[in-house]
Parts: C-alpha cells; sequence; structure tokens
C-alpha cells in the first residue's frame, strides 16, 4: 500500500477504483478529527486572505484615491480598465512570461535534477553551488542582475559579439527576454532540488532491469525517468505558473515595466494603479482579474493533475 | 552504476555552474570594493583596492536591527504556521465531515490569490486594528498566506501514514487529539519540516507586505532594508551588495549546517 | 501511557506559550501614532537626515510639546505618504516638493493654510526666495515653508572630453548641436541620459519648453488647458528634440542606462561621455564615486539658450526646493509655528550648507562661503536668485497621478514608440486635478 501511495501517482482511475474498499467497518464512531479542528486556521485565513479579496471585489465597484471616504461609481472601473490596451495587453504579457518560464524552467530543472540525483561527490558539490541563488530574495537577484546588465559597465560590454550595443533593456523583445532569464536563474536551483528528490526515489530496480534490456542513456531517460517524474512536473507547473502570475519585483527593479509599457505585466500594472496613480478602484479590478486568471489557471491544473481527486482517494485509502 | 562518463551531461554541468556562478562571484567581487573602484571599472572585473567598508556600512546603516525584525518576523510566522497548520492537515485528511472537504477546496483555491491582489484592503485592515507600522500586522497576512501551501504539503505528508496504523490505535481506543500528538505528528515529522523552511523562506524573503504595511526604521525588514538603499536619485551598488550578501548569512548558516533538513524540505515540496 | 499522552500536551502547551510571548514581544516596541503630546515630524529618509534631527533637538531644548522625527525611506516616500496621510498615523508636519505633491492633500482639505502663521510672523514669508517661496501656494494661500535646499537642473560636463573634441561649454543650443557632432567624431557619448530611469529624460523636455515658449506653456497646460500641448511652441520644443536625438547626442542604449544605479554619471566620470543634464544633487553625487573627476574634471553650466525662444536665458527648472506643510488636524498649532520658524534660522542654513544643500532664505548668500563647495554653491544660489521664473519638475508640479503616464511618455517619444502626436495626446490625457 505504502509504496503504491509513494511511487505511482494517484491520477490514473483504474488503480484508484482498485484500491476503493467497502466504507470502513472499523472506523468506529468519535476517532475521527471532526471538523473543528480545521475551524483555527481557517478563520485566520478567512479574516487575512478571504475577507480582503472580498473587499477587493467590493472596490472594485468603487472610486477611491485614498484620502476621501470611497464612492460607488458601478462598473466604471470595470469599463475602463477593459478598455485600456495597456490592461490588455498586460494581462498578455503575464502570459507570455509565465509560459516562458514555463517553457525555460521545465526542461533545464529536469535536467539538472536528474543528473544531481546521481551520487557522485562531483555533483553533489556541484549541485550544492547550484542551490545559491535560492537563497537570495527576489529583490536581491534583480538589483544584482541590473549591475551586471549595463550596457557600459556589465557584461554586454564585454561580449558586444552578442549583445550589440546592449540596449537590452530598451527593446520590448530583450527586456522581456532579460525578465524571463532572471527569473530562470533565480527559480531553477528550486524547481531541481523537486526533481532531484523525486529521481532519487525512482526504484533502482527500473533502471537494473532496462539495462539488462540494453535501453540507453536517452532511452531511460526518456522511458523510465520522465514517465516516473510525472507528479512532480505538475507539482512544479502549479508552482511555476502560481509564481509566474504573480512576478512582481523583478518587474519593478529590472525595467519598472518599461521601455514605454512594454514589460507592465498585471501584478506590476495593478501596483502602479493603486500605489503610484491612486487609482485604488481601477487597481482593485486587475487585482480581481488576477485572481481570476490564476484561479482559472490553477483550476485546469488542479483538474488535468487530479489534485482535487485526492481526498476521495484518500477516503479509499483509510 | 553507469557504465562509461556522461560527457555532454558534464559540459553541460560546467556552462550551468558559470551561469550561477559568475554573478555570484560579481557580487562578492563588488562587496569587497571601493565605491569609487566599482564605478571605475564595472563590475566584471577583479577588484584592485580591497575594502570592508561595505560590510561595515550595511552595519552602519542598520542592518543588524533589519535582521533582529526579519528573525522575529520568521520565526513568529513559523510559530503560527506550526500552530494552526498540523490540526487543519489532520482536519483535511482524516476528518469524514463535508465542511472539511469544502475547507480543503477553500485552501486549493487560495493557492490561486496572490498577495498583490489583496495588498489594499489588507492595508486597510492592518491599520484598522491599529497594527500598522508594527511587526504584528506583517506577521499575521504574511503567516496567511503560507497556509494555504503548507496545507497542502502537509495533507499531502498526512496520507501518507499507513492507515493500518490508525487501524491500530483505534482498536486501542485512542480518541482524535491522542492520534494526532502520538501518531500523525511524529509521522509527517518529514512534511512539517517542509512547511517549516517554505514558511521560513517565505518570511525571510517577504517584500510587498512589508512594504505596505511598516514604515520605520524599528520595523524595517531586510528586504526592505536592501530596497532602500537605492533612493531617488543614487545607488551605493557595492554597500548594497554587501548588505545583499549579508543578508543571505544566515540562510547560508542554516544552509551548511542543517542542509539534508533544508533540501529535504525543499524536496517535499515536490510532493507525493 | 498516561505520562506519554501528557507529554505532548505540555510540549504543545508550552509552544502555545511561547508563541503567544514572542507575539506580544512582536507587538511592543512598534512607533508612529500622533495622539501622544508630540508633534510629529514625517520626511523623506536619506543622508540629510542628520540636519532635521539637529533642528528637531534643537526645537526640544526650549519647547514643551517635543518633536519627533519620523523617516520614511526610499523612493516610495510619496506613495506612503498618501497612504497613511488620512489614518490616525498621519504626522503633524511632513516633507513634500511642493506644487503638484499637495495640491490633492488641498483639495481633500487636509491642509493647514499657513497665511495665519505669516500673518504672526511675516518672516515666515520675507525671509525666503519668492520664486521658490510660490511653488507651495496652492490657489492663492501658502501652504509649505521651504526646508532643506534648492536642486536647480544643470548641465554638467567632462572637461577633458570636451577640450579633446574641441568643445567648448555651449551656450546656445546651436552650439550644443555642434558639441554633439564633435563629440560623436570623437568616438564618445556625447551626452549621457539614465533613460532607464525615465525622469532623467524629462529634464530635457522641461528645459526645452521653458525655452522655447517660456514658463507660460506649462502653466497653461497645467491649468487645465490642453490645447497648449498642441500649440505651435509645443511642437517646436518637440522638433528639437527629436533633431537632438537623430544626431546622436545620446547613442544608441540609452533607455538600458540608469542613473539610479549610478551607471550614466560613471560615463561621465570616466571620459565616456561629455555632458549630462541633472539635478544639483549630481556634483556630491560624482564626489562619493569619483572623487578625483569632481575636483578637477567636473564642469557645471546653466543650459544653454534658444534663440528666438520667448522663455528668458535666466530661467531654472528643476526641484525648486522641498517643503514643509502643517495637517490641519494637528493639535499643537502654537508648537508648529515655533518649530517652522526654525527654517529662516541662521543654525539652519549655515547645517544645510555644510552638507552641500543650498537653502533658499535671503540669508544664506551671507553664508554661503562656508559651505562644503564655495564655489558651486554660490554659482547655484546665484543662478536661483536671478532666475526670473523657477519651474517645478513636471512630474512634481502635476499630481502624482500623472507621473507614470508622464514618465512613460517622454521616454516613448525620445525612443521613437511614439510621434509628435502620439505625445501631444499622452500629455493632454494626463490628470491634472
Amino acid at each position: 500500500m505504502t509504496t503504491q501511495l509513494t511511487s505511482a501517482p494517484p491520477t490514473a482511475e483504474a488503480p484508484r477504483k482498485a484500491r476503493r474498499r467497502p466504507e470502513d467497518s472499523y472506523a468506529a464512531h468519535g476517532t475521527r478529527p471532526g471538523f473543528l479542528w480545521a475551524l483555527p486556521a481557517t478563520l485566520f485565513f478567512t479574516l487575512f486572505a478571504i475577507a480582503p479579496l472580498i473587499m477587493v471585489a467590493v472596490l472594485s465597484f468603487m472610486s477611491w484615491d485614498g484620502l476621501g471616504s470611497p464612492e460607488f461609481v458601478g462598473t466604471d472601473n470595470w469599463k475602463r480598465i477593459l478598455d485600456d490596451p495597456v490592461m490588455i495587453r498586460s494581462i498578455w504579457l503575464t502570459l507570455l512570461l509565465t509560459a516562458l518560464g514555463v517553457v525555460l524552467q521545465t526542461p533545464l530543472s529536469i535536467v539538472i535534477g536528474v543528473w544531481a540525483a546521481g551520487h557522485q561527490r562531483n555533483r553533489a558539490v556541484l549541485s550544492a553551488i547550484y542551490f545559491i541563488p535560492l537563497l537570495l530574495s527576489a529583490t536581491a537577484v534583480s538589483v544584482l542582475w541590473r549591475a551586471l546588465l549595463d550596457p557600459n559597465f556589465g557584461i554586454p560590454a564585454r561580449m558586444t559579439w552578442l549583445f550589440g550595443d546592449g540596449n537590452l533593456f530598451g527593446e520590448q523583445a530583450s527586456a522581456i527576454g532579460v525578465l524571463a532569464f532572471v527569473s530562470t536563474w533565480q527559480y531553477t536551483p528550486f524547481h531541481t532540488l523537486i526533481y532531484q528528490g523525486a529521481a532519487r526515489a525512482i526504484p533502482p530496480v527500473l533502471y537494473q532491469a532496462a539495462e539488462i534490456d540494453g535501453a540507453g542513456r536517452f532511452r531511460q531517460f526518456f522511458h523510465i525517468t520522465l514517465p516516473q517524474l510525472r507528479n512532480s512536473i505538475v507539482t512544479s507547473m502549479i508552482l511555476m505558473i502560481v509564481g509566474g502570475l504573480t512576478t512582481f519585483e523583478t518587474v519593478l527593479i529590472l525595467t519598472q515595466g518599461g521601455p514605454g509599457t512594454d514589460t507592465t505585466i498585471s501584478a506590476y500594472y495593478m501596483y502602479q494603479k493603486a500605489f503610484k496613480g491612486f487609482d485604488f478602484g481601477a487597481g482593485s479590478a486587475i487585482a480581481l482579474c488576477l485572481v481570476i486568471a490564476a484561479t482559472v489557471v490553477s483550476l485546469i491544473v488542479v483538474r488535468v493533475s487530479g489534485y482535487d481527486k485526492m481526498r476521495s482517494d484518500m477516503e479509499g485509502v483509510s | 552504476m553507469r557504465r562509461r562518463p556522461n560527457y555532454l551531461a558534464g559540459a553541460g554541468s560546467i556552462v550551468w555552474l558559470v551561469v550561477v556562478g559568475l554573478p555570484l562571484y560579481v557580487m562578492l567581487a563588488a562587496t569587497l570594493r571601493t565605491r569609487e573602484d566599482y564605478a571605475g571599472k564595472g563590475p566584471v572585473s577583479f577588484p584592485d583596492h580591497f575594502t570592508l567598508d561595505n560590510y561595515t556600512g550595511a552595519f552602519d546603516s542598520g542592518f543588524g536591527r533589519y535582521f533582529l525584525n526579519t528573525i522575529i518576523v520568521t520565526v513568529c510566522v513559523v510559530g503560527v504556521v506550526l500552530l494552526l497548520v498540523p490540526p487543519l492537515a489532520y482536519a483535511i485528511v482524516r476528518s469524514r465531515s463535508r465542511i472539511a472537504s469544502q475547507i480543503f477546496r477553500l485552501f486549493l483555491l487560495g493557492l490561486a490569490i496572490p498577495a498583490q491582489a489583496v495588498i489594499v484592503p489588507m492595508f486597510y485592515l492592518i491599520s484598522e486594528a491599529g497594527l500598522y507600522d508594527n511587526l504584528l500586522g506583517v506577521i499575521l497576512p504574511t503567516a496567511a498566506f503560507c497556509l494555504p501551501m503548507s496545507a497542502l504539503i502537509l495533507s499531502g505528508a498526512m496520507r501518507d501514514i499507513s492507515p493500518e496504523l490508525f487501524e491500530a490505535m483505534t482498536m486501542d481506543g485512542a480518541s482524535p487529539r491522542r492520534m494526532f500528538f502520538q501518531l500523525v505528528v511524529p509521522l509527517s515529522r518529514g512534511g512539517l519540516s517542509t512547511i517549516v523552511v517554505f514558511s521560513a523562506l517565505q518570511a525571510w524573503n517577504g517584500f510587498l507586505f512589508p512594504l505596505v504595511l511598516t514604515q520605520s526604521e524599528e520595523t524595517k525588514v531586510i528586504t526592505l532594508g536592501l530596497y532602500n538603499f537605492q533612493t531617488a536619485h543614487g545607488i551605493d551598488i557595492p554597500g548594497l551588495l554587501g548588505a545583499v550578501t549579508l543578508s543571505m548569512v544566515p540562510v547560508l548558516l542554516v544552509y551548511l549546517f542543517a542542509r539534508r533538513a533544508l533540501v529535504q524540505g525543499l524536496m517535499g515540496m515536490g510532493g507525493k | 501511557m498516561t505520562m506519554r499522552t501528557r507529554m505532548p500536551r505540555l510540549v504543545a502547551g508550552g509552544a502555545t506559550l511561547a508563541l503567544a510571548a514572542s507575539l506580544a514581544a512582536c507587538g511592543s516596541g512598534s512607533g508612529g501614532s500622533s495622539n501622544d503630546g508630540k508633534i510629529h515630524v514625517l520626511v523623506y529618509g536619506d543622508s540629510a537626515n542628520k540636519v532635521e534631527k539637529q533642528i528637531v533637538d534643537t526645537f526640544n531644548k526650549t519647547s514643551k510639546v517635543k518633536a519627533v522625527l519620523d523617516t520614511i525611506p526610499g523612493a516610495d516616500y510619496q506613495q506612503k505618504l498618501q497612504t497613511i496621510i488620512s489614518t490616525p498615523q498621519a504626522p503633524d508636519i511632513f516633507f513634500n516638493w511642493g506644487g503638484g505633491s499637495i495640491k490633492p492633500f488641498v483639495k481633500a482639505g487636509l491642509l493647514m493654510p499657513l497665511d495665519d502663521f505669516v500673518k504672526k510672523d511675516p518672516n515666515l514669508d520675507d525671509k525666503f526666495l519668492p520664486t521658490v517661496y510660490n511653488s507651495a501656494v496652492v490657489d492663492g494661500k501658502p501652504y509649505g515653508i521651504p526646508m532643506r535646499g534648492t536642486q536647480p537642473v544643470l548641465l554638467f560636463s567632462n572637461k577633458d572630453v570636451l577640450a579633446k573634441a574641441g568643445v567648448k561649454q555651449p551656450q546656445t543650443w546651436d552650439q550644443l548641436l555642434d558639441a554633439v557632432r564633435k563629440l560623436k567624431d570623437a568616438g564618445v557619448t556625447p551626452i549621457a541620459l539614465g533613460g532607464g530611469d525615465q525622469w532623467p529624460t524629462l529634464m530635457w523636455f522641461e528645459y526645452l519648453y521653458d525655452r522655447v515658449a517660456g514658463p507660460g506653456l506649462f502653466q497653461k497646460a497645467l491649468g487645465g488647458d490642453k490645447d497648449a500641448w498642441a500649440s505651435a511652441d509645443s511642437k517646436k520644443a518637440l522638433g528639437m528634440i527629436k533633431e537632438l536625438v537623430d544626431a546622436g547626442a545620446f547613442g544608441k542604449n540609452y533607455d538600458s542606462v540608469k542613473y539610479t544605479n549610478g551607471s550614466s554619471p560613471a560615463l561621465v566620470a570616466q571620459g565616456k561621455a561629455g555632458f549630462e543634464l541633472m539635478g544639483s544633487w549630481y556634483y556630491s553625487q560624482q564626489q562619493t564615486d569619483a572623487k578625483d573627476f569632481a575636483a578637477k574634471g567636473l564642469g557645471y553650466a546653466a543650459f544653454p539658450t534658444v534663440p528666438g525662444g520667448k522663455g528668458d536665458p535666466s530661467n531654472v527648472v528643476g526641484n525648486t526646493n522641498n517643503f514643509y506643510s502643517v495637517l490641519k488636524k494637528t493639535k499643537h498649532p502654537e508648537a508648529v509655528a515655533e518649530f517652522l520658524k526654525l527654517m529662516y534660522s541662521d543654525e539652519f542654513v549655515k547645517a544645510q550648507l555644510s552638507i552641500g544643500n543650498l537653502p533658499t532664505t535671503t540669508t544664506t548668500s551671507q553664508f554661503v562661503d562656508q559651505s562644503a563647495s564655495p564655489e558651486y554653491s554660490r554659482f547655484q544660489y546665484d543662478l536661483v536668485a536671478k532666475a526670473k521664473s523657477f519651474q517645478l519638475s513636471w512630474d512634481q508640479a502635476y499630481p502624482q497621478t500623472a507621473s507614470t503616464p508622464m514618465h512613460q511618455a517622454v521616454q516613448q517619444f525620445l525612443n521613437g514608440q511614439l510621434d509628435e502626436d502620439g505625445f501631444i495626446k499622452a500629455m493632454q490625457a494626463l490628470p491634472n486635478e
């Protein structure tokens, strides 16, 4: 039972049904915790996350600059932001950056993670170094890369064959590239660890069998390693997507949404509207769009991955 | 185990080492040089004039205080998470109540709430509660936003506890509370260390809540200290990077001394 | 068994207690409430705070009502201020830039007009340079008393680079264009520009509009006359900016260069660029980053004149000054009035000069030789004192809400993302209330 749980992803339909047992006869009344156990955390979360979220929804129908008292303006803010080309574009930019993050980081961290899962000494040393960016906050990472990518004094000045005149922050494409690269630099170590852990948990028997069958390194990777990592890939992708949708400091420090509004992603645009423009109504409307987008995306991933089935799955187990 | 050395992987690992290592070298080099030397020769060069002023300067500008604040915030956030999440996860995994499953849904959806989205009302909530510019005002929302992920991780870990054990304790006539303390908590240590690491990192690197919910020197945390090195009209990069390096030290120490726990904690986030 | 069951509970109880205690510890030791019988003075936190501390100490020696100095460091002072100013955390006196930075607060009825104070003590008006004092006058009433110093924008240069290229400090627009050509031929970036920060770009617009059209055009636009942006003078100024960009004055990668990470000043200090247009704080920035250069090679001058332009050649733009404004709801107006009087005291003027700031009291000229860099201070003081008009930076003159779109518009015009019409439309769309 236990091995089945830890190694096989609880996604496929068939094994789950097979595991399901008739309603437990031994689960006598009083041996299971009531929902009261969940209450403190739920109240806390409701107060500090759900309640503010509801307030955001209300604020999105109001006009407020933080000074007077808020006034009800109906769907005014919504009309404004849905007509705002910068807003529409910010959503696309957010999705683009998120997708770029997933596309860049997933293969990279799988490869490095699987590589680091080997028990060779040099791999242990190198993966210890690879780990370091994880210790830096997003603020620190952004400041560091801003200095490194300075066109006159940083890396571009030394590698003009690659960077030309080094105007990385002056063009939309390269500015987006920088943002995607810096996020990759910062977060790949984290996802690498996830894969390293998962790769180590793959039973060696599988590889031994494959070797006997004469499967090469690549075939082993694609036929054993990748399928075994499926569950970790889903988890890591959810984290990447949620992280990507809420990227903020990186843009604030690296590009400030520029050039012009070319890298103004939704989270940053919301911050700009609310805390620089003091248009809390429009800011709240954007925030709500962001929540809706993130919810839809996570719902899709959760549905696809079977995260939400975990409960019923567990029911079967106990 | 492997038949021949993997040259491709070897080359790739070196390339990645450069990508990761170069910026780290630049950072360390910059912290050991004067502002004049840095401005004069650029970040990628080798420093001429070694100095420790950037480190002492960071402490002079109040970094000691920021450290203390960040540690207080981190410890308290971890404390709140440890107090709230284990019973929550226990109920999610073991309770038969329909409400408990609705609660799990709520937290799953909570994963998708970005902190930025609620920052405006959060400011007024905290302000009304009289907690503005107070570390408690940072701790509570930070902890709240750690809950969904922590609940997910810990309930995952608790699911791995073999049902036979529950069965055995049930036979013993154990109450849910006794099962919780004697069975669930000891056996989900892995998951617990994961949520400790997760929430500690969240608190340590937290930026937005402190940015909006505090203002004075007395309540400043490290990330804000870093951000504020950048004033409107100029920036002292070596000083800033010195501060960045210092801000890494505690995490680095934890990493060195508790590497296994930390790494395993992070690996645990991959879920089973 | 009983032992074992009790243990975890004890541990849990202990943990709860410890947590409660630590939370309580977190709870104490916070700042900022204005009902404590003191006056709270909120200022922009930076290295100049030591003078503000000194003044507060001086004040506290004699005053019954004590003053407390609070700071909000970093670039987000204005944002923070607006979020707290209508809450109980609001200060009694706060630092600002005059103009649009306080207008919304005046409109919301939060600020105290200072005319009563001035009636009781006319020095609160007479002791300051009028061009400066006026930028904190809203709807005919004074709302701010100057503090700290004035920060005019000047054209800085690297003297060696100029000499090598055979260029003199340009007095007119044509000389500047000529200098740009020569510097470009000499293989350096003619003018360093921290375009990544956006606000340095704005300075070029501020000066050219003033030189071409005089200060009136901007005042009209600020007053709500959107047509001002579409006027012939406006288009002429834009044409001149385009001319400068097209001549390659700023090089090609200016949008990736920042002033705030020390990159554009380093270009000038190291002889990779000839000029940089920047606020007067540039001098002390160079003193920290490139001491030798600041002492020997750093040139500074007023912005070139534009022949045939309507603006007076003596006009300057920049941060006219910082101001202290007072909240209406302060409980200690008398103490506040006494505190503000210190802003024209000799002690204040001397202390500001000693850290390189240039206060704009009428007494400054007596003490200017005691400044950290007397020659430079004298130059600035004369420039500001003689100026017919001192245009407050556009992003400060407009309300804070306008600054982001304004910065984006100037950046996009400079790099060609917006054409003339696009820029005019963007400026017309700025909120001016």
